[in-house]
């Protein structure tokens, strides 16, 4: 199991930005009452501060929620932020996903290279290296590949994360709405379905986005994490790889994410 | 391999008309120019997200306890920060409004606008702007002072705009003033610029010194370079300057070497000059396609610009003539003196450009 490292920085939106950008879904609330309508924002930034990105159908490959009743479209109104909304009747833990179309962007090198390195993409950096393509400008294809965990009502039995087929896919092993901070929760990253392992896994708090919690995958593509406080939680992570032949791009990035709200006082289902 | 090919193929295609940049945000920018002696500018966004950003760079503790708007107003000094105006590159202070309307809801958030205003340094040329406060793509719509156009750039957080004129776009020309500077161009493009084509047309004067003659000659040449002018413009006749250029220098060595062994207009030459126009005529049009044609005045542009030409044309035989051809025209030793050595002066000219075009 790879050791998890509590990771103080004192970056604070430093002067550059990071390079690159995560993103999330942030529900109105991650433990609404059944039948309260949510609105699901996606939102675009670093350290938990994120803008909104309104809803783009040119943008979106899968955008879904899967509970008990299977899987359903999440819908909303073209252009608006939140960019799904929802309601869900029936007590239980809802997974939202959203899975976005690949987006090209261009980076100058210097970005790029400081990038691989924030994303602990070292991997790529040292193929770029070997490559003699350091001081190149990368082209790159991204997507996004973002879930949420909301429980709703007070259910009785506590179904967890599930998976939901995204192209890179972090998933909960237990149910953060059964848990107590201070407990551990093992996350595992899939790529393609299949785990992925030597991969830089990052959680951090809403309330304290500076005090990040990193790992590095192990060899099921499974790292643990002691959650330490309550409060709604980022975890998230990027995977790399050499864009295939014909995509007018250097590199296709997946951008991973998954956030829940830990609630020690919840009356919900007791930890286990 | 799992990993689709066609949905990058497809981002690349979506993603044509717009940006190679993160996803579009809610922020959106527009800036008025009052009159050229003050500025306008309006930024609507996400009002949570911009007052966690300002409190998390402002490092003080959270204002929860305070609308956002108050929190807003008391960021106000944190916000100017990644903030930046400027004219010709000189920055300037705002003074800055701060209002947020709508309340937080499952399906709407807070909508933060932010007037900022003050005085255009006098004299001022350029405007410029970043703004580092949102991690999506935004836009900046600037309205053209004095006009109603508005022009839109999507920008990263922190990327500087494209430096905004604030000179007034120049008014589309009338068709009177195309007409004119059409003419203009045309007549340049003879004189002074086109001394192959003065040459050529010399070339024709100095042949016979009857008007006739030379009516009948600068007829066929005209009648022929207004064809293939026409047709090149118009995409019909397409024949690369390679060809044409050596052509038309060598077009002049023919008359020109024609004319020390020929005194008399023979219909062939008529009919040669005509070739020669449809090559001279291919030639005005690259020089015209460079220059540009407007595409609201075309036709106008198109047909005053071969009467430019034709002008200067016109204007050289008219210069040769009360130079020369008045006064020595009729002088026993005009051929002798005049008509030979000039044209040999221009045969070798000729022959010099067609050897100068071939090797380039």
């Amino acid at each position: 199991m790879a050791t998890v490292r509590l990771v103080a920085l004192a970056l604070v939106l430093s002067a550059a930005p990071l390079a690159a950008h995560d993103m999330w879904i942030e529900p109105s609330s991650f433990v609404p009452e059944t039948g309260k309508v949510v609105g699901l924002r996606l939102r675009v930034g670093q350290d938990f501060l994120g803008d909104p990105i309104p809803r783009d159908p040119e943008l979106i490959d899968q955008f879904i929620s899967v509970d008990s009743s299977g899987r359903k479209p999440v819908y909303g109104r073209d252009g608006t932020d939140p960019a799904g909304l929802v309601r869900v009747t029936d007590p239980g833990v809802v997974v939202f996903g959203y899975q976005s179309r690949p987006k090209p962007i261009v980076l100058p090198a210097t970005t790029f290279n400081q990038y691989l390195k924030e994303e602990g993409l070292d991997a790529i950096a040292e193929l770029r290296e070997r490559r003699h393509q350091t001081s190149s400008d990368a082209r790159e294809v991204f997507e996004r590949c973002a879930k949420s965990l909301v429980r709703y009502g007070t259910p009785a039995d506590a179904q967890a994360d599930r998976v939901l087929g995204l192209t890179l896919e972090l998933v909960a092993e237990r149910n953060p709405y059964t848990l107590h901070a201070g407990q551990d929760l093992p996350v595992s990253l899939t790529y393609q379905g299949l785990p992925l392992p030597g991969a830089l896994v990052v959680a951090m708090n809403r309330a304290k986005p500076m005090a990040k919690i990193m790992a590095r995958t192990d060899s099921k593509g499974r790292v643990t994490f002691r959650l330490p406080e309550d409060g709604v939680w980022l975890i998230k992570a990027v995977h790399m790889i050499p864009a295939p032949d014909g995509t007018n791009a250097d590199w296709a990035s997946f951008w991973g994410s998954l956030t829940f709200e830990l609630k020690s006082s919840a009356t919900g289902v007791a930890a286990k | 391999m799992k990993f689709a090919i066609w949905r990058i193929l497809a981002a690349i295609s979506l993603c044509s008309a717009s940006s190679f940049a993160h996803e579009i945000g809610t922020t959106r920018v527009s800036v008025v120019f009052q009159q050229g002696a003050s500025y306008e500018i309006e930024v609507v966004t996400d009002a949570a997200a911009l007052a966690d950003k300002l409190q998390a760079v402002s490092g003080q503790a959270p204002q929860s306890d305070k609308t956002l708007q108050v929190q807003l107003q008391n960021y106000d000094e944190v916000f100017r920060r990644r903030l930046t105006i400027a004219f010709d590159g000189i920055v300037v202070t705002p003074e800055i409004d701060y209002s947020v309307s709508g309340t937080a809801t499952e399906t709407s958030a807070p909508v933060a606008t932010i007037r900022m205003s003050g005085a255009i340094p006098p004299g001022a040329h350029e405007f410029a702007w970043t703004y580092s406060w949102t991690f999506a793509t935004y836009s900046l719509s600037v309205r053209e002072p004095g006009g109603d156009n508005e022009t839109t750039e999507w920008l990263e957080g922190g990327q500087a705009s494209t430096p905004i004129s604030l000179v007034s776009p120049r008014r589309p020309l009338s068709r009177t003033a195309i007409a004119g500077r059409y003419l203009a161009l045309g007549f340049t493009h003879i004189v002074p610029y086109g001394l192959d084509h003065m040459l050529f047309v010399l070339g024709i004067f100095l042949l016979s010194r009857r008007l006739r003659q030379v009516l009948a000659q600068v007829s066929a040449f005209t009648v022929a370079h207004s064809i293939t002018l026409a047709l090149s413009i118009y995409g019909i006749v397409s024949v690369s300057p390679k060809v044409v250029e050596p052509l038309i220098a060598v077009s002049i060595a023919y008359v020109a070497i024609e004319n020390i062994f020929m005194s008399e207009l023979k219909p062939w030459r008529v009919a040669l000059v005509f070739a020669f126009g449809l090559l001279h005529g291919m030639g005005f049009a690259g020089a015209l396609k460079e220059l540009g044609l407007p595409r609201s005045e075309f036709v106008t542009a198109l047909v005053t610009f071969n009467m430019g030409v034709e002008s200067g044309q016109l204007a050289v035989i008219g210069a040769a003539f009360l130079l020369v051809g008045w006064y020595c025209g009729r002088r026993p030793w005009y051929r002798r003196i005049v008509v030979v050595p000039a044209s040999m002066m221009i045969a070798c000219t000729a022959v010099y450009w067609t050897v100068q075009r071939l090797s380039f």
